[in-house]
């Protein structure tokens, strides 16, 4: 309580006193029950508007509310019910009995939407909203808020980067809307804006890019989330402005209930998860006979060498066709499965413990939440401790109120070494698809000494279990996101609200590559890295609101505030290299050879104006105009300030009297039109900068002199890009609202895009950030709630979402194409997967078109008779394909995506079940590209089993084609959920509910695909999509739970 | 109503996080960045940014480097089961095949222009910087000559690559104004842009500099350039190949290029070589291999070096390029190999300058262990590759002229790299006075004198014409990013050769212009051909 304490005087001295009034009040209390089964309802918020007074019900259903005497509009509401609202009239000091019998009603319909800087009724709502029952989607293992949006929102894709746990994810509301932007949304947690950028230091990538960072947004707890909303078109997120051309997920954390007394749950599950798919690679047995027939071949050609035994002669090594003896004698005794041996079952353990009340004037709910997440590989996982305060208070008759919500949490990651876009070094996952499967996990030399088995001589093979468990990479982030607020209703209708928002995290990441691993040997004889990492988000808001019916079922709702964003990121490394002993581990750097460090601070600031109305006219006619005005300190000068206005309407078709009759329990018809910004770029770029570093360093004499060296060219005419989006929606009931749904279509044109493009010579960098090019986003969405039985024994609940999503690049400045889609692995420097193209998509793969492998074992490609090399149509002759004949081969995005959810309630038991599907969607398997070739033999690689019945010769190299890009439709059971409600106050007074549940993620995936998964993202160049290349494996997990409430 | 809600708001914010502009003001100053507007103020400062223009050179041992070795009959990168077929580049180029978009213009030809423009650029802001100082800043002629002089040269590999390019010497400092479209100009005039610059530069250049300074620009290091671009004069004043440009298949002579000074280029090519002899700078290092050792920094041979270092990002990464995998820490990548075509020219028995090749059984180049290949079979470098396209890693013999640092950090080694040492002084005057004396001995001689430090006992040439100053320039300078300009010159680049089946056409001896760079410079033309 110290802090209301704090808070009072504070919040008092900065806004306006006034005259308490004095209390003449009356009690209103009662109980909600549901109409059809007749049992009480948990958790139905009962509210007058005029007062901004609410109370929640307990479990058994009863709610009382303090008010003054008078009569007030009583209005219930709960998700998955209908509204009912009465008209209750208090004599004070006397309590006054309401009940309310709520008739279930498809759960789309929630009554009350949060939309941004306030929250609306839902048949006001003039933009596209989706929203999550966050109860609904917490089920299984959870580490954070994306992985409880997938597949419960139309239009919103989520695809998590990997199967490390707490993976990062890329999201796209309808598409993304930018190139070289982040296409991620806005998150507004309570209000307050987060900056959402990784907390914890990227690693060290031996050879290639380090593995993406993992979710900033494990550091909330998803036990902690009461509601889950996502503004989806310009005219709903237009409110934020510049932030919001990708869409805002606002996520409410729960916050304490007065009614029904202290109330304490606790929930622990334990899940046990496996990679859900192998790579199926050559087994050991399969390795050896393979290398004995190549053998056989090797001593059977006799064309490359005719005049000697052909296995003893040096000139035909590597001449002949198949394998010499050499690859016979490297051949191991030992059968080691390394896939097998770097994965695990990992059990995750989670405990939330919360504990909440109130009286009539302060509310509080605490938590604490444990989580332990081993990852199915070794030597990595995710430990959370996480805890979160909620406070809040009204003072002089509810006029005034007080909200304080604090949420701290350490997070510690253990990583192991793996790439995103691999290079030559390769991490775990690398040398798992190529290490001998021949050879020992340990081995003992001559000395008695047992250690790691190594290939000696060997510089790019590396024992797998070796570079898991050697190198040690360790982030630990402590993050508080608190925020405080006060609103004041200064007069009838007219409410001042202040919030003060504060985001940080400290983040350290440590590194140590030991001595005893090759890989640290080939850094410097040991490396260590210790990184410090400290973001921080300062928010100020200031809003008026102003709400009041007028005239006969008519409302006006006004907004106007401030808003005020500081953001400062500081990193700080040092490095040590050349250690006599691994002992120091990374906590000894000044034991070491040579050192080196640096440190780079950056901040940037965003000021806004902003505001809005809402007029009802009605309640059939509603209308929602939006300005804001948002000022970045990232732009240049002269445009660093621009407006963005969002404009929409809705009519209530069912409200009209012509209407009266139809099957329709509820149609409306929104229109919508706004404008966003992106401002998703690294701060200073409108400005030519100078910086020091060892790039910029020159060794005149021989000792190396401090040199600067200008970074970027700096755009003085650098603006926001500008999305412009355009959406139509159809809400429809039917059958009282057992089944509603919506239908949306959007166009999303994209203008001004930040494209880091070619400048004429000469300048400081070969590339300026410009506003070239535009990208335009459409599709469709259709969302479906259908309550499909409801009895006393049975109620059914299913839900659909679908959406289609096209884009389409339309312009890109000076370019006829730009590279996309890296590809990794060895021999595929200056590979790209993709292009982007005018008039087409983002993700369009282009390469050569694949047409068969020949006699000889050479792959053959689709050519013009006018290139050299090609006969009938086909290269010839071993000749690789030719630039001029790549074609587009593929398209990463699907046609369309589906999430189909189910709910059964029988009696005590609960069934839940979540369907995701994508269709019509390619993938490059860049995995099958690189490891499914035979002559990874030649260098005593293993590779994948699809290349023993392979034709591809031995000496082919790996070609990027068509071959290799597949179609990625899939059907995913993505969750499947049993609770059984135990009648614990049989056993117990005590806990007024108990529940036990078990739950299974990824069980079943129905693809064609033939990699681990068709779900892939790695960040591989501009916008790119749908590249799969050895990534963490995805696990399937088994949960088992229970939930007590006391 | 409304302003006095914005003025509250903002009011709150200035109670909060005072100072009270903060709450509307949006101005950046980077933290951890230097603005020019406050830089170039010291003799520190201007040295400082000058290091940052000197540093660029680095890159020119890259995509410059690479396409002048591996275009040609010297060098080629074959294909290793998978490895380094990166898109088909490397055998592009070294068959000639590239279009103006094609992986390894996209690539290669892209990143030269890139990374030479830079430099161009980096330059210009120095330049810029000190003109713009209020107060004199000591030995400021001397540093605005290092700057125009390393501009010079960044255009003089530009005008080697791609012909007559845009010329621009403002920086892009301040404005965008300097980062504008701007068209090619002729080659002969950005020879002669070069030229003048280089020569107006000369007389503020020092002579020599001392040790703590060794690898600065001196006035020997202008006479260099000047030589080669003298040695050069027919093809760098040229804008295509055929009829009265290029010849792509015959000789091209220096003589009657009129060049500053109204003198005749092969004569200008003389004098500068004279000027850099007679400087009594420089001698040639003895023996050989000491002009590329570790400690080459002090080598009495250097004229115009690329200073590297043993330190991180500071090094010189030839040994990453050429060795096996497994014959030196970290691991190097197996790329670059010598053609057997050039290696055989090479007398092997007694010229020191062959002993730059690896081939045969191989050891680890740091521990002098004998090392296998990845079949574990002893590694063999072998002088000939059967299959370009589908070559065994023991295949093909290796430069492998800079040899490891035994300091060496990772794969930065501390090797000096020289674009001109003495030997090509004597060879460029060889090659001048052979032009007005065809088979003089004087031009003999100077041949002789440079061949004579590489052999014990002497085996001098009884003769000189254009075939054996062609070839003892590959015996002097293989793998030193020559032989593109050599060929060209001698017009033998786009005859055929090893890996090469036909001749590629006349137009080839000029490079494209990167697509990217056409579509992000409209006024750009291609050069002719492609």
């Amino acid at each position: 309580m110290r802090f209301v304490r704090l808070a009072v005087p504070t919040f008092a001295l900065l806004l306006a006193t006034t005259t308490p009034l004095a209390a003449q009040n009356g009690t209103i209390r009662g109980q909600v029950t549901d109409s059809t089964t007749k049992q009480a309802l948990q958790g139905v918020t009962v509210r007058i508007d005029a007062l901004s007074r609410e109370a929640q019900t307990g479990t058994d259903g009863s709610y009382s509310l303090d008010v003054p005497a008078g009569t007030h509009v009583v209005r219930a509401t709960r998700i998955g019910f209908g509204p009912v609202q009465q008209s209750v009239t208090v004599t004070a000091g006397v309590p006054t009995e309401a009940n309310f019998a709520l008739a279930p009603q498809a759960s789309l319909l929630e009554a009350v939407v949060v939309t941004g800087y306030g929250t609306t009724r839902r048949e006001a709502v003039t933009g596209a909203v989706s929203t999550i029952d966050p109860a609904a989607a917490n089920v299984g293992v959870k580490t954070n808020v994306d992985q409880m949006v997938q597949g419960r929102a139309a239009g919103v894709e989520i695809i998590q980067n990997n199967g490390e746990p707490g993976a990062g994810s890329q999201i796209l509301i309808r598409g993304g809307s930018s190139i070289s932007n982040t296409n991620d949304p806005l998150y507004v947690i309570d209000g307050v804006p987060v900056v959402n950028v990784p907390t914890e230091p990227s690693s060290y990538g031996v050879g290639g890019t380090p593995a993406l960072p993992r979710n900033p947004l494990n550091l909330l707890n998803p036990a902690d989330i009461a509601s889950i909303t996502i503004l989806k078109d310009a005219s709903s997120t237009a409110i934020y402005g510049s932030r919001a051309a990708n869409g805002v997920v606002l996520i409410e954390t729960k916050k304490g209930n007065k009614t029904g007394g202290p109330t304490i749950e606790f929930d622990a599950y334990v899940a046990a998860a496996n990679p859900a798919k192998r790579l199926d690679l050559t087994t050991a047995s399969e390795y050896r006979t393979f290398v004995e027939d190549q053998n056989a071949l090797f001593i059977a050609d006799s064309t490359a060498c005719p005049q000697a035994p052909v296995d003893t002669l040096k000139a035909c090594v590597g001449r002949a066709d198949g394998l010499d003896s050499k690859h016979l004698s490297s051949l191991g005794s030992a059968n080691t499965d390394w896939e097998r041996e770097v994965t695990r079952t990992a059990f995750t353990q989670n405990y939330d413990v919360s504990f909440s009340g109130g009286g009539d004037e302060t509310r509080y709910r605490a938590s604490l939440n444990y989580m332990n997440q081993p990852g199915v590989a070794i030597a990595n996982g995710l430990e959370r401790l996480q805890g979160s305060l909620n406070v809040g208070h009204s003072a002089f008759d509810n006029k005034l109120r007080f909200n304080v919500n604090g949420t701290m949490s350490r997070i510690e990651n253990t990583y192991i070494t793996f790439e995103n876009t691999g290079g030559f070094e390769g991490g775990v996952f690398q040398n798992v698809a190529i290490f001998n499967p021949t050879q020992p996990i340990m081995a003992t030399d001559s000395t008695g000494v047992t250690h790691y088995y190594e290939v000696t001589g060997s510089t790019s093979v590396r024992n797998p279990v070796a570079l898991a468990k050697q190198i040690s990479d360790r982030g630990t982030t402590s993050r508080i996101i608190a925020n405080a607020s006060a609103e004041y209703d200064v007069a009838t209708g007219l409410t001042a609200h202040v919030t003060i928002g504060g985001d940080h995290s400290g983040a350290s990441r440590q590194l140590y590559y030991p001595n005893d691993n090759p890989v640290g040997q080939a850094l410097g004889g040991g490396l260590a890295r210790q990184y410090d990492l400290d973001n921080t988000t300062a928010t100020i808001q200031t809003l008026m609101t102003y709400n009041r019916p007028f005239g006969e079922n008519n409302t006006l709702d006004v907004l106007g505030g401030y808003e005020y964003t500081k953001f400062n990121n500081n990193l700080f490394m040092a490095e040590g290299k050349g250690y006599v002993t691994d002992a120091f581990s990374f906590n000894n750097l000044g034991a070491a050879k040579t050192r080196n460090d640096s440190s780079k601070a950056t901040d940037w600031r965003l000021v806004s104006f902003l505001s809005r109305a809402n007029l009802g006219f009605k309640d059939k006619y509603f209308l929602t105009a939006i300005l804001r005005y948002d000022g970045s300190s990232k732009f240049a000068v002269g445009n660093k300030w621009a407006a963005f206005p969002g404009l929409s309407a809705s009519w209530r078709l069912s409200g009209e009297d012509f209407m009266s009759g139809s099957p329709f329990s509820d149609l409306r018809l929104r229109l919508g039109w706004g404008r966003q910004g992106n401002p998703g770029i690294a701060p200073y770029q409108s400005l030519v900068t100078y910086e020091g570093g060892a790039g910029a360093n020159y060794p005149w004499g021989d000792a190396p002199s401090t040199g600067v060296i200008p970074t970027g060219n700096g755009n003085p005419n650098l603006k926001w890009e500008q999305t412009d989006q355009y959406n139509v929606g159809l809400d429809f009931g039917f059958s009282g609202n057992r089944i509603a749904g919506s239908m949306e279509y959007y166009v999303k044109n994209t203008s001004d895009l930040l494209l880091n493009v070619q400048v004429p010579p000469p300048a400081f960098s070969s590339t300026s950030l410009q506003n070239v090019g535009k990208l335009k986003n459409s599709g469709y969405e259709l969302s479906l709630d259908w309550l499909a039985m409801s009895k006393p024994s049975l109620t059914w609940r299913t839900g659909l979402v679908f959406a289609t999503q096209s884009n389409k690049v339309e312009d890109l400045g000076p370019y006829t194409f730009l590279l996309s889609g890296q590809v990794s692995g060895q021999g595929q420097s200056d590979q790209w997967s993709q292009r982007l193209l005018k008039g087409q998509p983002l993700g369009t793969f282009y390469g050569p078109v694949f047409v068969g492998v020949d006699a000889n074992g050479k792959q053959q490609f689709r050519c013009t008779a006018a290139t050299s090399g090609c006969t009938n149509g086909l290269t010839t002759g071993g000749l690789g394909p030719n630039s001029a004949d790549y074609a587009i081969i593929g398209n990463a995005n699907p046609d369309w995506t589906l999430g189909l959810t189910n709910q059964l309630t029988k009696g005590k038991f609960n069934l839940s079940f979540l369907i995701r599907a994508a269709v019509g969607l390619d993938v490059f398997n860049n995995t099958a590209l690189v490891y499914s070739t035979k002559s990874n033999a030649l260098q005593d690689k293993n590779f994948l089993k699809d290349a023993l019945t392979d034709p591809t010769g031995l000496h082919e190299p790996a070609i990027y084609s068509s071959r290799w890009v597949e179609n990625g439709s899939f059907v995913r059971l993505q969750n499947i959920t049993l609770e059984y409600n135990l009648d614990l106050p049989m056993l117990t007074r005590n806990a007024r509910s108990a529940r036990v549940y078990v739950s299974g993620d990824n069980l079943v995936t129905l693809t064609g695909y033939s990699g681990l998964d068709p779900e892939v993202y790695a960040s591989a160049g501009l916008a790119s999509r749908g590249v799969d290349y050895l990534s963490y494996p995805r696990p399937r997990l088994i949960t088992g739970g229970v939930r007590l409430a006391f | 109503m409304k302003r006095i809600f914005v003025a509250s708001s903002i009011g709150l914010c200035a109670l909060l996080l005072a100072p009270i502009q903060a709450c509307t003001n949006l101005d950046e100053t980077p933290p951890s960045a230097i603005s020019p507007g406050n830089f170039f103020r010291t003799e520190g400062e201007v040295l400082a940014a000058l290091a940052g223009v000197y540093a660029q050179l680095r890159g020119t041992v890259d995509d410059y480097y690479n396409l002048s070795e591996i275009s040609t009959d010297e060098m080629v990168v074959p294909t290793r089961g998978s490895d380094w077929y990166d898109n088909g580049t490397w055998l592009e180029t070294h068959r000639q095949q590239w279009s103006a978009a094609s992986p390894a213009t996209n690539s290669f030809m892209n990143g030269a222009w890139n990374t030479l423009y830079a430099g161009v650029a980096r330059a210009n802001g120095v330049l810029d910087g000190i003109k713009k100082a209020t107060t004199p800043i000591p030995n400021q002629a001397i540093m605005e000559a290092e700057a125009k002089t390393l501009r010079a040269f960044f255009y003089y590999q530009l005008m080697d690559l791609f012909g007559g390019v845009p010329v621009a010497t403002e920086s892009p400092v301040g404005s965008d104004s300097a980062i504008v479209p701007r068209p090619r100009v002729t080659r002969a005039a950005l020879f002669t842009f070069i030229e003048t610059e280089l020569l107006a530069a000369r007389t503020a250049l020092p002579v020599s500099w001392d040790a703590g300074f060794n690898g600065r620009l001196t006035k020997g290091a202008v006479d260099a350039i000047l030589a080669n671009m003298y040695i050069n004069a027919r093809v760098f004043t040229k804008d295509a190949a055929g009829g009265t440009g290029i010849n792509a298949t015959g000789y091209n002579s220096c003589t009657g290029i009129t060049v500053a000074g109204g003198l005749d280029a092969c004569q200008a090519a003389i004098n500068r070589a004279d000027s850099v002899i007679a400087s009594g700078q420089y001698s040639l290092a003895n023996p050989y291999a000491t002009a590329f050792n570790a400690d080459n920094g002090t080598s009495p041979e250097n004229i115009f070096v690329i200073k590297f270092a043993h330190e991180s990002g500071l090094g010189l990464n030839f040994v990453m390029r050429a060795l096996h995998y497994n014959q030196y820490t970290p691991g190097p990548w197996n790329g670059f190999s010598a053609t057997s075509q050039a290696y055989l020219q090479f007398d092997t028995l007694r010229d020191d300058r062959a002993k730059v090749f690896l081939r045969g059984p191989q050891v680890n180049v740091e521990t002098g262990a004998p090392v296998e290949d990845r079949s574990h079979n002893p590694l063999v470098f072998t002088v000939t590759i059967n299959n370009v396209a589908s070559a065994t890693e023991g295949e093909g013999s290796r430069v492998y002229k800079w040899p490891a640092d035994p300091k060496h950090v990772a794969q930065d080694n501390g090797n000096d790299f020289a674009w001109f040492r003495l030997a090509e002084m004597y060879l460029i005057r060889a090659e001048a006075l052979n032009e007005q004396a065809p088979g003089g001995a004087p031009a003999l001689a100077d041949l002789n004198f440079v061949r004579a430090r590489a052999f014990n006992p002497d085996v001098p040439r009884a003769a000189i014409d254009h075939a054996a100053i062609l070839q003892e320039r590959l015996f002097e300078f293989t793998g030193e990013g020559k032989r593109r300009q050599d060929l060209i010159r001698f017009g033998l680049y786009t005859a055929p050769f090893e890996f090469k089946a036909t001749a590629a056409p006349d137009y080839k001896v000029i490079m494209p212009i990167p697509q990217a760079q056409i579509d992000a410079n409209p006024l750009i033309t291609q050069n002719s051909g492609y």
